[in-house]
Formats: C-alpha cells, structure tokens, sequence
C-alpha cells in the first residue's frame, strides 16, 4: 500500500490529525514530502494554524468570581459538610497553595 | 440519556500529582465517606473546565450557572456508585453535559441526540483533480498577529462561529478554545472520537474560509 499523497484535498484532510501529532509517522511523512513541493498546501497549513490561534485568543473565557462564590453557596446549603467560605476549607484553595509551593492535606 | 457507568473509558492514574495536593482518586474515597471538604476540593479544582462546558454547550452564562449547580450536586447523590474506573473529571463532564443537554431540550433548543445533522459548511474549493483553487490558497497569518487586538476581526470571528451548526460549535470551542481532550468531549457529548476529530476538522474548515473572506477584504 502506497502512503504517497499526491493531491492537495488528501493533505487538507489529514491536517486535523497532523497539527494534533496523531498522524501515522507514515503519514505524517507522506504529509511532509507532499508539502515540500506544494507552496498552496505551505500557505493551507498557515492559515489553518492561524485560525485555531485567532479563536483561541478571541474566544477565551474564565469562570466569573461571582458565579464560583455563588456556586460555593448553593453547595455549601445542599452537601453536608462543604465549607460555605475558603477560609472554612479543610485544604487550602487550589489556587493560592499552587503559588505558595506544596502542601500536604 | 447517557450512561453514567463508566465503563468504556481506561483507567487512568490520577495521582500523585505534581503540586503536592491529593490526587482526585484520594478525594473521591474522602468524600464517598462524607468529608465534605474534600468534595469542596474536588469542585474547587474542576469548576472552571465545567463551567466552559456548560457554557459552551447552553451558550448562556445564567445557564451555564443552573447546569453547574445541578451537576455538582448530582455528581455528590451519585458518588457513591462511582468505582473508580474512569478518570472522575471524565464522569463528572458527562453529568455535566447530560444536564445541559436536558435543560436545552427543556427549552426546545436541542435536538434529541448530538447526531448527525444536514448541513452545508464552508471549506476550500480543489479542482477535479483535487489541487487547491488559487482562492482557496490565499496567505493572511503573516497579518493575523497585526489583527489580534482589533474589534473589527473580533467580531468576524464571533459572527463565523456563531454561524457554526450547534454541535460543530460545541466540538470546536471545547477542543480548540478549552483545550478538552478529543476524548473527554467525546465522552461528554456522546460522540465518538472519530466523530470528534471529523467535527472539528471541519469547523475548522470553515471558519478559515470565514476568516480568509474577511482578510481579503481587508487588504
């Protein structure tokens, strides 16, 4: 069986794997040799990558502070034992004990 | 409904982990017995993806908020028929999405299963012989980096995305914005994994058609 890619559309379909790293080596390398001799496929591979990256950084989201305390809230008033407050948390929070170094619960 | 037995996931090491906290194997035995600080850790420490998919899936912040709250209480009911099979952060996005998916389908926005749906998506166009046409092959990433910060790709961007059918969108934000795993969101959207890759590759595909059309009318 040839790994031989000899058309664009077979390259832009394996670009999803590709840019993941789960290509076959085989494939991957069938990728390469097809790219090393085909500038629109270069030009594919660009803005392929530019468009996951632009999303990202249009996109991103973080969880508003107030929904977590709101969160902590309602937990706090359905599970037993569940501090309603950090400072009542058996374990300090995540968050501040990944910058003050490790510590064991 | 999906199935909550974890059973088709591999068993997957969850300790020790590097920052010296208890692994979420260790929290969940904690919590199984009660300590309910230690659920607090574990919702303290898984929140944040959970909200993205909730998020993501309900595409409505106070949504989003209910789908949390149900999920975290009702992976506490069902903790104790968690045995430790798959990772917990796995169960825990497929509680997660279960929820979203009812409350969506309560609203009648969903339809019954993320499966298949008639659609037309944008992609490059190739000649019968399968070489790229020329417009498909236009180079704008040297002038993304200069684009970054404007309002106006922005909002290209939001627009193309939004315009993105449901479920390609869902697939796309988790992997490509979250950073989930292709087989986390498979297990959360009771998808497969090839079905996944397919998705995202294709939504992709087009909104770097989108994106293409909006550089172009920008030079």
């Amino acid at each position: 069986m040839t790994t031989q890619i000899h058309h664009c559309k077979e390259c832009v379909d394996l670009l999803g794997e590709y840019i993941e790293g789960t290509l076959s080596p085989e494939r991957a390398k069938a990728l390469e040799d097809h790219l090393s001799t085909c500038p629109p496929c270069i030009t594919f591979v660009r803005t392929y990558r530019a468009t996951r990256k632009l999303c990202r950084h249009a996109l991103a989201t973080e969880m508003p502070k107030e929904l977590m305390t709101s969160l902590t809230s309602f937990l706090g008033k359905h599970v037993p034992g569940f501090p309603c407050t950090k400072s009542e948390t058996a374990a300090p929070s995540l968050a501040t004990t990944a910058d003050s170094g490790p510590k064991k619960v | 409904m999906a199935d909550l037995n974890q059973t088709q996931r591999e068993p997957a090491p969850e300790e020790p982990r590097l920052d010296g906290q208890p692994g979420d194997r260790e929290l969940v035995e904690r919590a199984q017995q009660g300590d309910g600080a230690a659920f607090a850790m574990l919702v303290e420490r898984h929140q944040r993806q959970l909200y993205r998919l909730a998020l993501r899936m309900t595409g409505s912040e106070a949504d989003a908020q209910e789908v949390l709250q149900e999920a975290f209480l009702n992976a506490y009911q069902k903790l104790p028929l968690f045995r430790g099979e798959a990772q917990f952060s796995s169960w825990l996005y497929r509680i997660a999405a279960n929820s979203a998916l009812m409350r969506l389908r309560r609203k009648r926005r969903a339809p019954d299963t993320l499966a298949e749906q008639p659609l037309e998506l944008a992609g490059p166009r190739f000649s019968a012989e399968g070489y790229l046409e020329p417009a498909s092959s236009s180079d704008w990433s040297q002038r993304a980096d200069e684009k970054m910060m404007s309002g106006e790709l922005g909002a290209a961007i939001n627009k193309a995305v939004a315009d993105l059918p449901d479920d390609y969108r869902t697939v796309f934000l988790l992997k490509d914005v979250d950073g989930l795993s292709n087989e986390d969101i498979a297990n959360a959207l009771d998808l497969t994994v090839p079905a996944v890759k397919s998705r995202l590759h294709r939504a992709r595909l087009a909104l770097r058609e989108k994106l293409g059309e909006f550089f172009d009318g920008a030079k």
